[in-house]
């Protein structure tokens, strides 16, 4: 199968006067048509980055160094603005973390959704606002007139979240970008919106990147993993093989840090010392400072990401 | 450190049963005010007839979803809500009424609170020694300078971080770090009873385990009450002896921890349980069954009438629009507020 995304040696960075802090730093990812890809790892580690950076939203003074992102086959970062505006939201769209803050509280739910489905599809408003009724059908509101013409802070937590996916659903994407959709939200109602991700996904075969700190979100959603650690990828694989049979130390630190709603209750693994920057120049593996796994050659080279076994690969001297 | 484990320890759990907080009949109602003249129109029930007691050297996990009234609980245990009703017994007495001098006198310094996000809940101006002499000075502990920067080294070395700390603002550290000197100020006055409130959900899961870890060892080393008030279902699970499911503002379910999580008899925790999501590490392992809720949690300013969960449970009977279930004894230690179940005496 084509992929329908591909990222090549993305870097990212924020210059400032003195130095550039690095976001991501050479990124390769690849997301197929239908397929569904976490990319996960603890705050700072570059995720969210990645994420401004495909849709060429990086907050100012953020930019892309290097790398390409090719989408459908075209590159991304060569479009012009006009032409980024109309895949932003057609073609790729996106879902983050607190829906309080990506709806515009002085419009109504209905000027919302209808503006984005007038935009990318050029129907009439009637059309557009059938069309959007539809959308919200679609998420789970049943009182659809009403919803239209509420303001945001009318809703909860999870209705919000709905009616933005409800948007980011309206002109039939091929990639959804979710980052961190249900952070926010309690547990209950986070079973409830990745019930419908699920649902959306079987029936439109959207690829979805999914963004996430939490472990069991990812495997309720995910198909292949990406481990991402100080900018870097650290090991990418089947979700079941990551759980599994982890091989990079990050990633057996990180599931093992997790404490378990099920099963013998143990002291907590956890990785010594903090998440490193990913600014710092670091001679060797970004990860040895706090790597239990370390050798002399960790402090000294690079390790390069390599396939260890099918489809799982690792940045890791362990199995080189 | 000193870990205390080992067949003693547990021994002693089980047969030490001196309660060192009680509450009776607790209720928080926070006034909704409208209008030019600000009349109360009603109020919001955070807290609503809540009786439980929390052993000493216990954890004591309150989980429940957000609105549910577990933070205004931790706050009103404390005082640092009124309570609008009820009683408050630490070690036998009452300080539901007392008036604050009395209560600074006896009370605050042994009973502490670490709080959710360590980036708010430290002054960015003051250094870590200004942050953690604050509570010595207040109580008066020592006479010389040279006392009181000694312990503040002593409390940083207890929490794992360096005595070289003692000079830095709060912005030199990560977040885990910060919270460490949450948690040293916490136990700066060697309190008897401490209430956590979500003191790890701001944190990314591994600097939440190292933080998890220090709590248990601060546990075992001075003998510490724990009230752990959280959303996470799994971390509670972890770190608790006996958990208590809050759902607007009245408790559901409260039993031992083990009993809970693995038999959980209220619909809504059983719901709640099942919501969490897992990482599939198993090579065959089964998948749980999901109850869906269906829809939000209700307003707390206008709770459904009757049992406040009849809203959104799947297995509502007529009777529990009308009637709120008590709390009652259903099994040993475990207690549900349902109409599904009888009581143990009935």
């Amino acid at each position: 199968m084509e992929n329908l995304l591909t990222i090549k040696n993305l870097k990212t960075g924020f210059p400032s006067k003195k130095n550039t802090t690095i976001a991501v730093d050479g990124l390769d990812l690849h997301i197929k048509a239908g397929e569904s890809i976490a990319l996960v790892g603890e705050s700072g580690c570059g995720k969210s980055m990645t994420s401004f950076s495909i849709m060429r939203l990086l907050p100012p003074p953020g930019e892309i160094s290097d790398g390409e992102i090719l989408f459908e086959g075209r590159e991304l970062l060569k479009l012009s603005e006009n032409e980024m505006c109309k895949v932003r939201g057609k073609e790729i769209s996106m879902i983050f973390q607190e829906p309080m803050t990506s709806l515009n509280p002085v419009l109504t739910i209905g000027e919302q959704i209808i503006e984005v489905i007038q935009y990318h599809q050029g129907l009439n408003r009637q059309l557009a606002r059938e069309k959007s009724m539809e959308m919200l059908k679609l998420v789970g509101f049943s009182r659809v007139e009403e919803i239209l013409k509420e303001y945001p802070h009318r809703l909860s937590g999870g209705m919000r979240q709905r009616v933005v996916i409800a948007i980011a659903m309206s002109c039939n994407p091929k990639l959804i970008i979710a980052d961190e959709p249900t952070t926010a939200l309690d547990v209950t109602i986070q079973a409830q919106i990745l019930e419908l991700m699920r649902n959306i996904r079987r029936k439109f075969n959207t690829s979805i990147l999914l963004i996430t700190h939490d472990l069991g979100v990812v495997s309720e959603l995910a198909d292949r993993v990406v481990v991402m650690y100080a900018g870097q990828v650290v090991e990418e694989a089947n979700v079941r093989d990551i759980f599994r049979k982890p091989l990079h130390p990050y990633t057996e630190g990180l599931i093992h840090s997790v404490p378990s709603i099920r099963g013998e209750i143990n002291r907590l693994y956890s990785i010594p010392g903090n998440v490193s920057s990913s600014n710092k120049i670091h001679s060797g593996c970004k990860f040895a400072p706090r790597c239990p796994k370390a050798f002399s050659r960790c402090f000294v080279e690079k390790p390069r990401l390599a396939e260890v076994e099918e489809l799982h690969t690792a940045r890791c001297f362990l199995y080189e | 450190m000193t870990v205390n484990t080992g067949h003693q320890a547990v021994l002693e759990k089980h047969t030490e049963q001196e309660v060192i907080l009680k509450i009776e009949n607790l209720k928080k109602y926070f006034p909704i005010k409208a209008g030019v003249i600000q009349r109360t129109i009603g109020y919001v029930k955070a807290v609503d007839d809540i009786s439980l007691e929390v052993n000493k050297g216990e954890t004591l996990g309150i989980v429940g979803e957000s609105g549910c009234g577990k933070s205004t609980m931790g706050r009103t245990l404390i005082r640092l809500y009124e309570p609008t009703e009820g009683s408050i017994y630490f070690k036998g007495k009452d300080i539901s009424t007392l008036p604050e001098r009395e209560l600074k006198r006896y009370f605050r310094r042994q009973i502490q609170m670490i709080f959710q996000d360590p980036y708010a809940s430290l002054n960015p101006r003051r250094t870590i020694r200004k942050t953690l002499l604050d509570p010595l000075v207040t109580h008066k502990l020592y006479d010389k300078t040279e006392e009181y920067d000694q312990r503040i080294k002593e409390l940083l070395e207890i929490v794992g971080l360096d005595a070289s700390a003692i000079n830095r603002y709060p912005h030199e550290f990560s977040g885990g770090q910060r919270q460490r000197i949450g948690i040293a100020r916490a136990i700066a006055l060697n309190p008897d009873v401490i209430i956590a409130d979500e003191a790890v959900s701001a944190l990314d899961v591994s600097i939440q385990a190292q933080i998890i870890n220090l709590l248990k060892d601060l546990q075992n080393e001075f003998q510490l009450t724990y009230i752990f008030i959280s959303h996470d279902l799994s971390v509670v699970r972890h770190i608790s002896d006996r958990v208590a499911v809050m759902y607007l503002g009245k408790i559901m379910e409260l039993a031992v921890r083990d009993d809970l999580f693995d038999d959980p008899l209220h619909p809504y925790s059983q719901a709640l349980l099942s919501a969490v999501p897992e990482m599939e590490i198993e090579e065959n392992g089964q998948k749980r069954e999901r109850i869906l809720l269906k829809g939000d949690l209700p307003s707390p300013s206008s709770p459904p009438s009757g049992c406040v969960f009849h809203t959104r449970c799947s297995a509502a009977m007529p009777h529990c629009m009308e009637v709120m279930p008590e709390l009652k004894e259903v099994k040993k230690n475990h207690f549900v507020a349902c109409h599904l179940f009888k009581g143990k005496n009935e």
